[in-house]
Parts: structure tokens; C-alpha cells; sequence
């Protein structure tokens, strides 16, 4: 499925904004047509110093998905216009209030928190290119051959990280609802839904999660 | 449980992929994009949608009284879960340094004297998005205030049933809401006994004769008029009584301006003291930013409060502060509640005017251009401005 065509269509499907970099259609077509490769976006992005490559971007807010927004809307943060040295006393007040961010993590969040960011920046950002996530998404995609099987040893690890501050130990329910035994768990597609594009309160997953961490959580899941 | 690469991407692709493939934007970017250049329309402005922080546009502040869905809303944790303050699981705890722990039920509080307050209720980082150089913190603007009608009963009332010992200086609160990671402190939070004791500090169940909304910290909230709203603890739970003020994050670090001005953009260090009493502050509810404005007559209206001081004195000036011209005073005057004023213009050079407005207390304070700068941007009272456009 995950055919240059199919995922071109994609691409296609959007008009290309207005103003739009030109190094970011090319990153854009480039991730399209399949010749992916972290050397590309980093050539594209070395003429602005100011700026994170975009491969780094794509990651820092990843992370902000899956380590702050637990906890807060985005909207907190990218309202915020901060000197690098503000930006690490937040990042590091949060990981001491319990976000799970670890040391390389935290390094990555203040560089592209700072970044973009920054005191100077105007009050209205224009979007991330949006395409570049798509093709991101597909990226992260493991080669699938045929089935996918979920480990449900390894999605123990990955529930403790990511999901257990608001599910709970074991799954049994905290701020969000208790998963074990869940009924949600019948319908293997809402639930893979739910987790990749979040519901409510709880935060989408896609750009975090690979297919392969969902399975093992599922998996692990499913076991409870 | 093994899936098919066939059926999950038909999952992908159907059920999620519409959305995931081609509508996808993370919520980073969507609400950057969200907000309106000029966000003083709509019935709310939302700065964080979770937990939900959001400010009322200065318009609505052409009334005395704000309405209930329409006032300002803030908090760290979002509201308790509904079991938590559910009237028949709900109790009142007072404890501490008193000769009689309590626990009470919001029945119990009902037969307590009822008193009504009408009183300001503010967000010690109000205007926040003014200071220069910025601070970190939700970048209210102007709305995160309002004024009420509080009913309740007196704090001092529940004090005197459980007998307050010897020795007490502070009161502690403690609300119901609770961070989602257990390791983020608790917003506890504690006033100085002499104020726990004022008359008119209430513990509310009723807003503007309504049953007080989940949002504004039903069943019971702390009502401390003249002081910001850091210490109008919501679903409150707990009363402690206590020789010390309350320890932890958000009375010893948050919440706290420093004693001498703080040295622009630096950090908070050297001492401080917490948040209480607002400052003299005025706004203008109308005309409103970017206003087209006919030539001749037109009224400019607004709010004035201040802490613990009457409002005596609101001027307008429409030459970016050089000369200032006096408001005139209307409608209700209560304590604690803001007074609406009215300033005649006579509009006559076509083209954009900026109407400057500044309050003046019994105390003789007024407000500033720009209010001293600190680390946590609270306090901002500076000159209120309106930019309209004159047609020609």
C-alpha cells in the first residue's frame, strides 16, 4: 500500500500553500516519490541557520505530543515567545514535575522550542507544512510484510511510558479510562483510531507511536 | 493479536486514513492557525483549550455584571472529576488549628447567614501578554477578569464554629482538582488569617443567583474581594488552619512578585511575596479595536476597580497620554465590585485615534503606561487603548 502512487495522491491532494519554501516542495515531492533519507531534509534546511531541520522539527513535535500534551493543550505552549534560557527552566520544570523526558529529549525540545519559538517570532506562526508530516507518518511505517503481531512484552514497556500517567498502572484507569478489559478493545479499529488521531482530551498518537508500538500495546493490552 | 497488512490499512485508509492522510495537522499547528488576528469577537477567547483557560472579550464588560458563561475561566488542572464534588460525596473539611475539626455538607453551609458579595474577580496574570521583555505563563490579555454576584456564606462564620486556636496566621485552602501526573504539585494555596477573617470573604455556592457553574468551582469556591483571583481556591475541600503560610509550588514559587523591582528579563531571585491585593486597573468595553467610529458624538465606556481602595477618578486621554481629560462615574458603587464609567467624545479628524484610559484610587495610586516588569508577568495594569478609525 505504501506505493510512490498512493502516497503522491496524497500530496496532490492538498494545494501547495501560498509562499510555500520551494526546498519544502522539494522535500515534500522528494518524500513522495520514496527517496527518503534524513540527508535530504537536512541539505534543504542548511541555508537557515535559524531554523531546526525539518527532520529535528518533526521529531520535537512529536515529542511535544507525546510529553507535554499529556498533561496540556499545545496551544499553551506555542502562545509562548521565549529566550533560550526560559525555554530550558520550562522544559526543565516539566520533566521534573514527572514529564518523561529524557536527557536527549529534553536537549531537542528547547532547541526547536527556541527556535521557533523565540521572543522575536511573530505573534501568528505560520503552519508546519503540512505535507511534510504526511510523508513523515508514512515514513515512520515499519516494512510491513504481510502481518503485523504485536508483542505484548514490549508494548508493556512502551504502555508504561507513554500511556500509563493517564490510564493507569496495569491499564486499570486514572484521569483517562481504565483500559484493561476495555470494551473499546473488541474493535481493534477504534481502538487503533483512537490511539493514532486521539479522542477528547487525549492527544493523537500517529507521529509518535510507529504501527508496530501500537500492535505491542494492543497486544499488551489484550493480555490484561 | 495479528492483524493483516490488508485490514489495517484498510483501517488507515478508511476509517482513520481520511482523517490521518489527508486532514492531518498536528494540534501544534492547528491552533496557532485558530486564532483570529483580531480575537475580541465571539463569546470566548480561549488561550488553552486543556485544561481550559479562557477570557471574555472586553465588549461583555459593558455591563455591570459578567454572565456566568461568559466569565473568565481559569485553573491548572481543569475541573475534579464529577464524582469527587457531587453534592452527595461532597464535604467540607476544616482542620487544623482549631478546638472543633469540622466536616461539613453543602447543606449544613446553606443554613449558615447567606451573604452577597458583588466583588471583581481577576487572574493575577491578566495583561500578562503586555509585559516586555515576555514571561512565560497563559498570555492573557485583558478579559481574564470580572465582576459578580457572589452568594455564600462567611468564611469567618465556619472559622468561628470549629474555634480557632492560638497561634493560627494563615489559612490554608485546598480545592478538589488534581494534576493528571501525581508528581505536579497540588494548587494549595493559603491566605493570612486577618483576611480569612474579613466580612466579606465568602465561600460561594451561587453566582449571580445562579447555582456556581463546574467551571467556576462548584459546589463551594472562596470568594476574597479586592485580592486576585490566586486565592479564590475552586471545589474547594479543605480548610487548614496553620501558623505558616502553605508550603509548596504554588504559594512559595508561583504566584509571587518580587520585593524590590525585578531587573527586566532576568529571572526571579532575592525576596518575594505573594500575589494578593489587585492593583488599580481600568479598561475600555467600548468602542471596541478597530471600531469605525462616525464623526461627532460618540460614548466611550468602561470598567475601573482597584483592590482594597475606591475607584475616585477614571480619564480619558485621545492624544496618546499627553493631556487627560475626566470620565464620569456611573451606576452601581460597591466595595469590592468594578464602577462603570462614561466618557463623552466628540469625534471630528477622520483617520485612526487611539483613546487611552487610566483609573485613579482612594489611595492616590493610578495606573501606569507600563506596569514594573517581573519575571511571572503578574499585575499588569497599564493604560488601557483602543485604536478606532474615524471616518472622513
Amino acid at each position: 500500500m505504501r506505493t510512490p502512487k498512493q502516497t503522491r495522491t496524497t500530496c496532490e491532494a492538498r494545494p501547495a500553500k501560498r509562499g510555500q519554501p520551494i526546498h519544502v516542495r522539494i522535500v515534500c515531492l522528494c518524500l513522495a516519490l520514496g527517496l527518503v533519507g534524513p540527508a535530504v531534509i537536512t541539505a534543504a534546511q542548511e541555508g537557515d541557520p535559524a531554523s531546526i531541520s525539518a527532520a529535528l522539527a518533526l521529531r520535537a513535535e512529536a515529542l511535544i505530543m507525546a510529553r507535554c500534551a499529556v498533561c496540556h493543550s499545545e496551544d499553551l505552549i506555542i502562545q509562548q515567545r521565549l529566550p533560550r534560557n526560559r525555554w530550558e527552566k520550562t522544559v526543565e520544570k516539566m520533566a521534573h514535575w514527572g514529564a518523561e523526558i529524557l536527557p536527549g529529549e529534553a536537549d531537542l525540545l528547547v532547541r526547536y522550542l527556541s527556535a521557533r519559538y523565540h521572543p522575536a517570532a511573530p505573534d501568528h506562526l505560520p503552519l508546519m507544512d503540512s505535507e511534510l508530516r504526511q510523508a513523515e507518518t508514512l515514513k515512520q511505517e515499519p516494512a510491513l510484510t504481510g502481518m503485523l503481531v504485536g508483542d505484548a512484552g514490549r508494548g508493556a514497556g512502551i504502555f508504561e511510558h507513554n500511556c500509563q500517567a493517564c490510564h493507569g498502572i496495569h491499564g486499570s484507569g486514572g484521569m483517562g479510562p481504565k483500559l484493561a478489559k476495555n470494551p473499546i478493545l473488541k474493535h481493534e479499529d477504534r481502538f487503533w483510531e483512537t490511539v493514532l488521531r486521539g479522542r477528547g482530551p487525549m492527544p493523537a498518537w500517529g507521529s509518535f507511536l510507529n504501527q508496530q508500538d501500537v500492535a505491542d500495546i494492543y497486544a499488551w493490552l489484550m493480555s490484561r | 493479536m495479528p492483524i493483516s497488512r490488508r485490514s489495517l490499512f484498510k483501517a488507515l485508509l478508511q476509517g482513520i486514513g481520511v482523517g490521518l492522510l489527508v486532514d492531518q495537522r498536528l494540534p501544534v499547528a492547528l491552533a496557532g492557525g485558530e486564532e483570529a488576528a483580531r480575537d475580541d469577537v465571539g463569546p470566548f477567547i480561549a488561550r488553552v483549550t486543556r485544561p481550559f483557560d479562557a477570557e471574555t472579550p472586553v465588549g461583555e464588560f459593558a455591563s455591570f455584571l459578567t454572565p456566568n458563561d461568559r466569565f473568565f475561566v481559569r485553573s491548572h488542572f481543569g475541573p475534579p472529576v464529577p464524582e469527587l464534588i457531587a453534592e452527595a460525596n461532597w464535604k467540607l473539611r476544616v482542620g487544623g488549628l482549631v478546638d472543633r475539626p469540622q466536616v461539613l455538607t453543602l447543606r449544613e453551609l446553606k443554613q449558615v447567614e447567606p451573604v452577597t458579595i458583588t466583588a471583581v474577580v481577576q487572574c493575577s496574570g491578566n495583561g500578562r501578554a503586555f509585559h516586555r521583555p515576555k514571561v512565560p505563563g497563559v498570555q492573557w490579555k485583558r478579559g481574564a477578569v470580572g465582576n459578580a454576584r457572589w452568594t455564600g456564606l462567611r468564611l469567618r462564620d465556619v472559622l468561628a464554629q470549629a474555634g480557632v486556636k492560638e497561634g493560627a496566621q494563615h489559612v490554608q485552602l485546598q480545592g478538589a482538582d488534581r494534576p493528571i501526573v501525581d508528581s505536579v504539585p497540588l494548587f494549595t494555596r493559603s491566605i493570612p488569617l486577618a483576611k480569612a477573617l474579613h466580612p466579606d470573604t465568602i465561600l460561594a455556592y451561587e453566582m449571580n443567583g445562579r447555582p456556581l457553574p463546574i467551571l467556576h468551582g462548584a459546589p463551594l469556591r472562596v470568594i476574597t474581594p479586592g485580592w486576585m483571583a490566586n486565592s479564590c481556591t475552586k471545589w474547594l475541600t479543605d480548610i487548614t488552619v496553620q501558623a505558616e503560610e502553605a508550603k509548596g509550588y504554588y504559594m512559595q514559587t508561583a504566584y509571587r512578585v518580587p520585593v524590590k523591582s525585578a531587573e527586566s528579563g532576568g529571572i526571579a531571585t532575592g525576596a518575594s511575596t505573594p500575589v494578593a491585593a489587585m492593583v488599580v486597573k481600568s479598561l475600555i468595553a467600548a468602542p471596541q479595536e478597530g471600531d469605525i467610529v462616525e464623526p461627532g458624538f460618540s460614548a466611550i465606556q468602561g470598567v475601573a476597580w482597584s483592590g482594597e481602595a475606591k475607584v475616585m477618578k477614571v480619564e480619558v486621554s485621545l492624544d496618546g497620554g499627553k493631556t487627560w481629560e475626566p470620565a464620569r462615574l456611573v451606576g452601581d458603587d460597591h466595595p469590592f465590585a468594578w464602577r462603570r464609567w462614561r466618557f463623552l467624545w466628540k469625534a471630528t479628524t477622520p483617520g485612526p485615534v487611539s483613546i487611552l484610559c487610566r483609573a485613579t484610587d482612594a489611595r492616590g495610586e493610578t495606573q501606569p503606561e507600563v506596569s514594573p516588569w517581573n519575571p511571572s508577568g503578574f499585575l499588569w495594569n497599564g493604560w488601557d487603548r483602543v485604536t478606532v478609525r474615524v471616518t472622513g
